[in-house]
Formats: C-alpha cells, structure tokens, sequence
C-alpha cells in the first residue's frame, strides 16, 4: 500500500559498453538476483525494470536499458539514449580493449544526450568482472578517479555480476547524482560534495561517493 | 523444384529436409546428375577460403571481428551444442570466413544465430536420435563434420545474399523493415497499433531483433525451422514474406497487448513473449495468418488505406 505522501520517480538509465563485458549480467543479478555465465548476446535493446524505496517517503523506479555492445556502429543509439536521465558505462577490467572503448562510448552518449539544464546525463564507470582476479587496470585506484574526472563520470565502481559485487551500490551512486540534478537543475552537484552512503561491508571504490 | 517449393511450404519432414533445403536454398542444382559433383566442388572451394584466411584471425586487421565472433559463439542456443569445443570450431570458422568475405557487413551480432538451423538440420541426416541436444557431435567421422560444416557455410551465405542490407552499416534494412512493419501493422490492427503508440511503445524497440534475428529469438529453435521450411519455399521468404510474418506474430497477441496498460509491462512483455511451448501447429497457424495479410494487404497497399 502506498503511503499517502509518497512521491514516486521514474528514471530512464541507460547500460553502456563494449560487446561481452556483462551488461545484461548486471541487470539481471540487479533485477533478478541470479546469474548465468550464458546470457545470450543482446540485439538492439533489451528491457527491465526495477523499483527501489528509496527513502520513507520515496518510491525510484529505474527503467534500465541494456544496449547491445555492437550498437556504437549502427548508428542506433540516438534512438536508444532519448530521454535517458543517466548511464552506466561498463567495461571487462579481464580485457583491455574494453577499457579503452569507454572514452568511445561516454563521447557517443554525450555528443547525442543533453540534459534539460544542458549538462551532460550523469554517468557511471562499471569495472565489471573484478571477481576474475585478472585486475589489469584496477591496481591503481587514484588513476581511476582521475581517468572519472577527466572524462566526466559522477563516479566508478569494482563490480561483480557473478558474486553480486557493488551492483546495488553503484545504482545508488547514481540514482543519487540523478536526484540531486533534479532537485538543484541549474547547479548540478559536484562529484567532491557528495556524502559517503555507504553501509555495505563489500568492497567499494566509487571516488564520487567516498570522498569526503 | 516448383513443385517442391510448393510441398514444401507447408512444412518439410525431417527426412528429406537436409536435400530439401540444399535444392531450395539454390546450393543444390535441381539435376541430379550434377548434384555430387557440384557438392565437391563447393567444399573444395570453402575448404581453400579456410586454408587461405582462417590463419588471418589474428592479424591486426581480423583480430575484432574474429574477437567479436568468439566472444558471441558461446552466447548462443541451443546449450547443449554450443558447449561443445568442436561446434565452437565449426560456427567460429564459418563465421569468420564469412565475415572476411563480405567486407561491406562484416560480422553483425545476430548472423551467427543464423547458422544454427542449418547446422542442426544437417546434422540430422547423419544421426537417428530424437533430439539433436543430448548429440555428441565429435563422435561424427571428421569428413561427415567437415561436410555439414561446408553445406552450412553455403547455405547460409545464400539466405544471406538475400538479406544483406540488414547487416551493413547503420542495418538500413533493418531500420527500413522496423518502418514497413509499423505501417503494415496499421492498417492491419488499428487498434493494437493506437495501443502501442499511445504508451509510447516503439516498434524498434521490440521488432529490431525480430528482423536481425528473423525471429529466431522469439521462438524455440524446432519452430525456426518450420518457418524456414516455408521462408526457402515463399520468393523472397526471408526479407518480403518475412515481415507478414511478423505483423501476424504481433498481431497473434493483440488480447494480451490490449491488457498491458502501461509502457513497462508492455515492453517487457513484447520482449519475453511465452512461446516456450510452441509448436509445428503455431507456426502452420501463423504461416497461414501470415498468408492472407500478403495476398489482402500486399497485393493492394491501399485498399484499406483511409
């Protein structure tokens, strides 16, 4: 039952990324809370909702978009990304070359995505596969802020969709970027004031939502 | 090979289906005299695109596309096959040579589901079980395999041919059929079509992987190959016919639709429709549905036009 007062948000959120680094593994641990190694290949867009309560008197409901990792080059994504309020990008922290894509992809996303204030949708960086033990890029923590900095993301995370690794937290970093932009859409929040939110004992390493 | 493409457009049996899809395809000459000779011959030659390109997957110039392509090989259905390291080699080198010779698509997630039905069809000319899945294909002689692997790749590169403007860039022919789709579908079932449109629903939303895929996502992988038995007997069955197909398909859920009040619900419903159990009697059904939309709708575009 639905409290009298309670405001309900709707959010588009969009997941980006090179092709197999567990776009749609991500959101199913996150919708459906399971995981298989043998998702089949997304083709053009898939689907899922989830809802989240947010506070006492807050009902989010996040519509999540899962992308096909093939789609920067068909030229579809304009259509996709329409009215989107922020993003996840992804890459496989196993592969490189996924890395390196995510400079690719913010820039497709930002060139075809404005924010009603004209900022740019808030979005975050997803290190996924961090389970894997093969952490290439992540042995440098401060270089990743500044990478976030530098290429205008609200904040990064470790993730795992197999072990359910910072999933829900990564969601919250954004969901609470997305909220503050709403509330002040002029002056959109700064990355450095955000508090700490944090009451999970996993590993986090989101620079946004850990600096003080 | 008329007569067999009128047997055969409503559905092939099992037996004879991996000669029928050959003559049908166009792989196959209708003669029987020239069909072995054609048949060695066609192997030789995709075995010599082997010889000549596989050894490039790793260059720098292949090495995405073939990264793509085995990245992509272990994500498709049905499991049982897929898991099998010999059938990973057969998809991944068809694919590749596939690929490298059709520079102006490349490879585009979605062709390799397009091997299966081929591959699994092929198979059954040498197997007596029931279900291709519980098959151990490493236990087929080398030639055999090598054989299946051939006819697969031609076969394949034939339905392609017909097709090919879905898979270059920006998938025009995608784009143009999502387009032809949604104006068919409006004429068809105004009302479904006001639905969807009132909840902001976006044909290219759900039916991009109807036309990539041809519907192979939406429908167990035994129905696919009920409605290629048709599709390779129907002129232009797997671009023109195709779309009938797929007007009928949605329209086959119009009761549902019509339910689902909100733009959520809809989508996830369009996206995940229960054909699980799904059979030959579906498929004839919606074959025949499809039928009659050609003949009411094609045959006089504006008829029903207001």
């Amino acid at each position: 039952m639905q409290k009298h007062n309670q405001k309900e948000h709707l959010y588009k959120l969009l997941v980006i990324g090179d092709l197999g680094v567990g776009k749609t593994s991500i959101i199913k641990r996150y919708v459906h809370q399971n995981f298989s190694p043998h998702y089949r290949a997304t083709i053009g867009v898939d689907f899922a909702l989830k809802v989240l309560n947010w506070d006492a008197e807050t009902v989010v409901r996040l519509q999540l978009w899962d992308i096909a990792g093939q789609e920067r080059f068909g030229n579809m994504t304009r259509v996709y990304y329409r009215e989107a309020m922020g993003a996840f990008i992804v890459f496989d922290v196993t592969r490189p070359a996924t890395f390196e894509a995510v400079t690719k992809w913010k820039e497709d996303l930002d060139s075809k995505l404005i924010l009603p204030n004209g900022k740019p949708v808030p979005a975050v960086l997803l290190a996924n596969k961090c389970d894997q033990g093969i952490d290439v890029l992540m042995n440098n923590g401060i270089k990743m802020d500044q990478f976030c900095k530098e290429n205008g993301f609200v904040g990064w995370f470790e993730t795992s969709a197999k072990e359910n690794i910072n999933i829900n937290e990564a969601s919250r970093c954004l969901v609470k970027h997305i909220i503050a932009s709403e509330s002040d859409p002029i002056q959109s929040v700064e990355p450095d004031i955000i508090k700490p939110h944090l009451n999970s004992s996993k590993i986090v390493s989101c620079s946004a939502c850990f600096k003080s | 090979i008329d007569e067999l493409r009128k047997l055969s457009w409503s559905g092939i049996p099992k037996r004879v289906r991996p000669v029928a899809w050959k003559l049908l395809s166009g792989y196959l000459p209708a003669n029987v005299d020239r069909r072995d000779s054609t048949l060695q011959r066609k192997r030789k030659e995709y075995f010599a695109f082997v010889e000549q390109y596989y050894d490039s997957r790793n260059d720098e110039s292949h090495q995405d596309t073939y990264r793509q392509i085995h990245i992509d090989i272990p994500r498709m259905s049905p499991e049982v096959l897929r898991l099998q390291p010999k059938v990973t080699e057969i998809f991944e080198r068809i694919l590749f040579i596939w690929a490298i010779r059709h520079p102006a698509s490349g490879y585009v997630q979605g062709i390799n589901d397009l091997v299966t039905p081929f591959f699994v069809v092929f198979i059954c000319e040498y197997i007596e079980e029931e279900e291709v899945e519980n098959f151990d294909v490493s236990s087929l002689p080398e030639e055999v395999l090598q054989n299946i692997e051939a006819d697969s790749y031609w076969c394949m590169s034939k339905l392609l041919d017909g097709i090919q403007d879905n898979y270059t860039f920006a998938q025009p022919g995608i784009q143009k059929k999502v387009k032809m789709l949604e104006e068919l579908v409006s004429r068809i079932d105004e009302q479904v079509h006001r639905h969807l449109d009132q909840h902001e629903v976006k044909y290219l939303q759900f039916a991009f992987r109807w036309m990539n895929n041809l519907l192979m996502r939406e429908v167990p992988l035994r129905c696919t190959i009920r409605l290629w038995d048709t599709y390779q007997s129907e002129p232009e069955g797997f671009s023109h016919f195709h779309l009938y197909v797929c007007a009928a398909f949605l329209v086959r859920w119009r009761k549902e639709i019509l339910e689902e009040k909100d733009f959520q619900e809809l989508l996830i419903f369009l996206q995940n429709l229960p054909t699980v159990h799904w059979g030959n009697e579906d498929i004839s059904v919606l074959l025949a549905e499809a039928y009659r939309l050609k003949f009411a709708f094609a045959d006089a575009p504006n008829h029903y036009k207001k």
